[in-house]
């Protein structure tokens, strides 16, 4: 251990270094960013310089200590693998490279500082690491509203170090450090109806332009399973998920999801937000339900939060304090229950390892037969307009309203056909209430980005053309996993398009 | 010392205190910072408007609109007229205002409407965008020039909400209040109305004769005018400003003349494109004839395009 004022110098350091991020490009290409670097920064000297006299007058100076712990760095470099693979498709993550950065030297001023004020010494690792990534794999502020960014991370750490228990006997943190703050911003965001600040449903919309997406997570999330043994809690809110879609599916015949059996973010919030070892059971069947109530609660947020309006991309946010405060029942519920006179019989006598091996196989099992079966990295269902018309004609459950949602995405990523189809919704009247203004909206945008028959909607107030997709509508409907379609051949653009059910298409192709 | 306390003396316990005290703090001041910045987070269309004084011949008490006995607009008489250019005639012609393979040009008929005699002014579309809530951004520059940088949704909203104002105010004439209560709308003109308003029946060239340099058209000047500058007394309807100062957006979408209302079905599926008329400040003569046509995308906005509205009949 390190002990003395030459330790002072890790969180000056800390921000010096955010000083010298500010003399970035990026950095300085927004003032807000900028101020938000330089306040934290001086906000960390401010602090160390009060500590510093507290220490100077009582003559006894803090420690550190340096602990480099595999949950910490190996989870880190699994997290930056998936930022790597993510960024080469969606370009913002590799713009965020230096905010990360920052947010970086940032965790560990304050982290350090932290500790200090609690008299306790300081364990230098990686610790902040899979905290920032965790956070920063969900939710980040836009650049004008940065400063929220440390305050986030502030909270993370403050929720670390004053909401604890005692659980079996050792004073703990409560709440997964990272999902405590993503937990409580995300609340504040739906409250407040602030999204818009944030690039939260951008992210979770963009990890599906990686190709293989699922599979590159599942390997990504082997790694973590096999050294820390979250198996089970990862597994099972998978399988869990799998299930409950497949049985939605199956009673109301449209994917509850809509696009994939389980949302590629959820996908990843599972392997790596819900599965801190530190905050979740003990107990192998304790792990099991965490990872199943896990499942539930996505699935049931899902529409809870469609329900009041707000974007379902927090489900997966949502739910993770809430089952960290749950634990202690969890581990209790479960010690009650005889499982190991039958549950557990086939791996009596395992160890640990062994029986998290056991547990891997499964998952892989199971994973394996899932893509076999389309329902991970192949075209979904709920991927195809022409779909969800079908199933909104049939007066499917809900098919309308995602019909609706499903346009309205598209609108929103510049389809003059979807914004065209959503004005008519809105003049018709038939699958949603008619609403004026609303449909001079979308018909006004429609014609905006170029669609004649929205121009000629707006011109004649009892008229509603809907005439199919045109090319460019076509290369952003069809992009699926997020593939770039710009550059396709027209024929092969058609091909696709029949593959999805235009039927146009199909007679264009066939001609 | 230990990683993590696990007694809570007494410094600790007020340490700890005061760190939830912060912790709380934070959270309740983030919550209050994103209710208070909520508006922020919808696009933010709002800039320094024009004031909102009417300019001399104009009425605040009727949308800005011209003081005149029927509020700036004109009554162009039912019948037909020439369309399109004859290159005999007018040698600057381009070749999309030839009628058709046989004819050099057209007859059409048209039944009677009413055009405004000036194009839309910052203040009259001023006016409404500030009654909009925000959905369309109010512009910048001099009240009396025309505006500019409207979309053609936009200029069609305009006429949209005008219309409905003039149908349910006691501001508006009554010949008016009488054809929107017969069903006519305040819109765009097509290109049919916008050609036979400039150039009258007899097919001139140029809104005031075949002489460039006879009118008082704004064009080759580089910067806008107030639209009362333009005044046309030897123009065949007394219109301002048919030619130059900016181009006038129609309801029109571009294609091949003969001039046909009934194809405008036929371009449904294609890139919307509307035509516009009559040139502008940065133009030549040769752009700012009567029969000239240009082309605007409906998404663009743009310094040098405006409108003018018609009340037309169904």
């Amino acid at each position: 251990m390190v002990k003395g004022e030459k330790v002072l110098a890790l969180p000056g350091a800390a921000a010096g270094g955010l000083l010298l991020l500010s003399l970035t490009g990026r950095v300085q290409e927004n003032p807000v960013i900028l101020a938000s670097t330089l306040g934290a920064a001086a906000a960390l000297l401010l602090w160390l310089g009060w500590q510093w006299i507290g220490y100077r007058r009582g003559g006894e100076y803090p420690g550190v200590r340096i602990l480099l712990r595999p949950q910490h760095y190996v989870q880190a470099l699994v997290q930056s693998s998936v930022f790597l693979y993510w960024g080469y498709y969606w370009s913002p993550v590799y713009d965020h490279f230096w905010l990360l950065g920052a947010q970086l030297l940032f965790a560990y001023g304050f982290d350090t500082l932290l500790a200090w004020s609690r008299r306790r010494e300081y364990l230098l690792g990686f610790g902040p690491f899979p905290i920032i990534f965790s956070i920063n794999l969900f939710l980040w502020f836009r650049d004008d509203w940065f400063y929220l960014q440390f305050l986030m991370l502030a909270a993370g750490f403050m929720g670390k170090e004053y909401v604890r228990w005692t659980r079996e006997g050792r004073n703990v943190h409560i709440f997964n450090p990272s999902a405590f703050a993503l937990g409580l911003f995300s609340l504040a965001l739906i409250v407040t109806g602030t999204t818009q600040l944030t690039w939260g449903q951008e992210i979770a919309s963009t990890l599906t332009l990686a190709p293989n997406i699922y599979a590159f997570l599942f390997l990504a999330g082997l790694v973590v399973m096999y050294f820390f043994s979250i198996t089970l809690v990862a597994g099972m809110a998978a399988i869990s998920l799998f299930a409950m879609s497949a049985l939605y599916f199956a009673l109301t015949g449209v994917p509850y999801f809509i696009d994939s059996e389980i949302p590629a973010a959820v996908f990843l919030g599972l392997h790596l937000l819900v599965t801190d070892p530190s905050t979740s059971p003990r107990t192998p069947l304790g792990k099991a339900l965490f990872g199943v109530l896990y499942g539930l609660g996505v699935f049931g947020l899902y529409t809870l939060l469609g329900a009041f309006g707000a974007p379902t991309f927090y489900d997966k946010l949502l739910c993770v304090p809430l089952l960290n405060l749950c634990v202690i029942a969890i581990d209790r519920t479960v010690k009650s229950i005889p499982y190991e006179s039958w549950a557990m019989m086939w791996k009596r006598g395992w160890n640990p390892a062994r029986a998290n091996v056991a547990h891997m196989a499964l998952w892989i099992a199971v994973f394996a037969g899932a893509s076999f079966a389309g329902k991970t990295d192949s075209r979904h269902t709920g991927d195809s307009i022409p779909f969800w018309q079908q199933a909104c004609a049939e007066s499917l459950p809900g098919a309308c309203g995602r019909l609706m949602q499903l346009q309205a995405t598209y609108c929103s990523d510049n389809s003059a056909w979807a914004c065209n189809e959503i004005g008519a919704h809105y003049r018709e009247g038939r699958i949603v209430a008619a609403d004026t203004e609303l449909s001079l909206g979308f018909f006004s945008r429609a014609c905006e980005l170029k669609s004649m028959a929205a121009c000629q909607n707006l011109l004649q107030a009892d008229a509603v053309y809907r005439p199919p997709p045109g090319d460019l509508d076509l290369r952003l409907l069809l992009r699926e996993g997020g593939l770039n379609l710009l550059e396709l051949p027209l024929t092969d653009l058609y091909r696709r398009a029949c593959e999805h059910d235009w039927q146009f298409a199909c007679a264009t192709v066939r001609s | 010392m230990s990683a993590a306390p696990t007694e809570a003396s007494a410094p600790a316990t007020n340490s700890r205190r005061t760190g939830f005290i912060l912790l709380t703090l934070i959270v309740v001041f983030v919550f209050f910072w994103l209710y208070r910045n909520a508006p922020l987070a919808e696009p933010d269309l709002e800039m320094d408007a024009a004031p909102m004084s009417a300019a001399d011949g104009f009425r605040v008490d009727a949308w800005m609109l011209p003081d005149d006995a029927l509020l700036g607009f004109v009554e162009i008489p039912a019948g037909a007229f020439v369309m399109g250019s004859n290159p005999l005639q007018d040698p600057m012609a381009y070749e999309n205002e030839r009628w058709s393979a046989s004819r050099r040009q057209g007859n059409p008929i048209l039944p009677a409407y009413y055009i405004g005699r000036y194009e839309v002014t910052v203040a009259q579309f001023n006016v409404f965008a500030a009654q909009s809530g925000g959905s369309t951004a109010p512009r910048e520059g001099e009240a009396a020039h025309p505006v500019t940088g409207a979309s053609w949704p936009e200029a069609l909203a305009y006429g949209r909400w005008l219309g409905e104002q003039m149908r349910i105010s006691p501001a508006t004439p009554q010949t008016i209040r009488d054809v929107l209560d017969s069903g006519w709308a305040v819109t765009l003109p097509s290109e049919a109305q916008w050609e036979k308003a400039a150039r009258g029946t007899d097919g001139r060239i140029f809104p005031w004769g075949a002489d460039p340099g006879a009118g008082n058209a704004n064009f080759g000047s580089g910067e806008l005018r107030e639209v009362t500058e333009g005044a046309c007394p030897q123009c065949t309807y007394g219109l301002a400003d048919m030619a130059g100062n900016v181009w006038e957006m129609t309801s029109s979408p571009l294609q091949s003349y003969p001039f046909d209302p009934a194809a405008n079905e036929a371009t449904l599926e294609q890139d919307a494109l509307f035509v516009m008329r009559g040139g502008s400040f940065a133009d030549a003569a040769n752009n700012v004839r009567a029969a000239v046509r240009g082309a605007v995308d409906p998404g663009v906005r743009n310094p040098g395009i405006g409108f003018r509205l018609v009340i037309s009949p169904p």
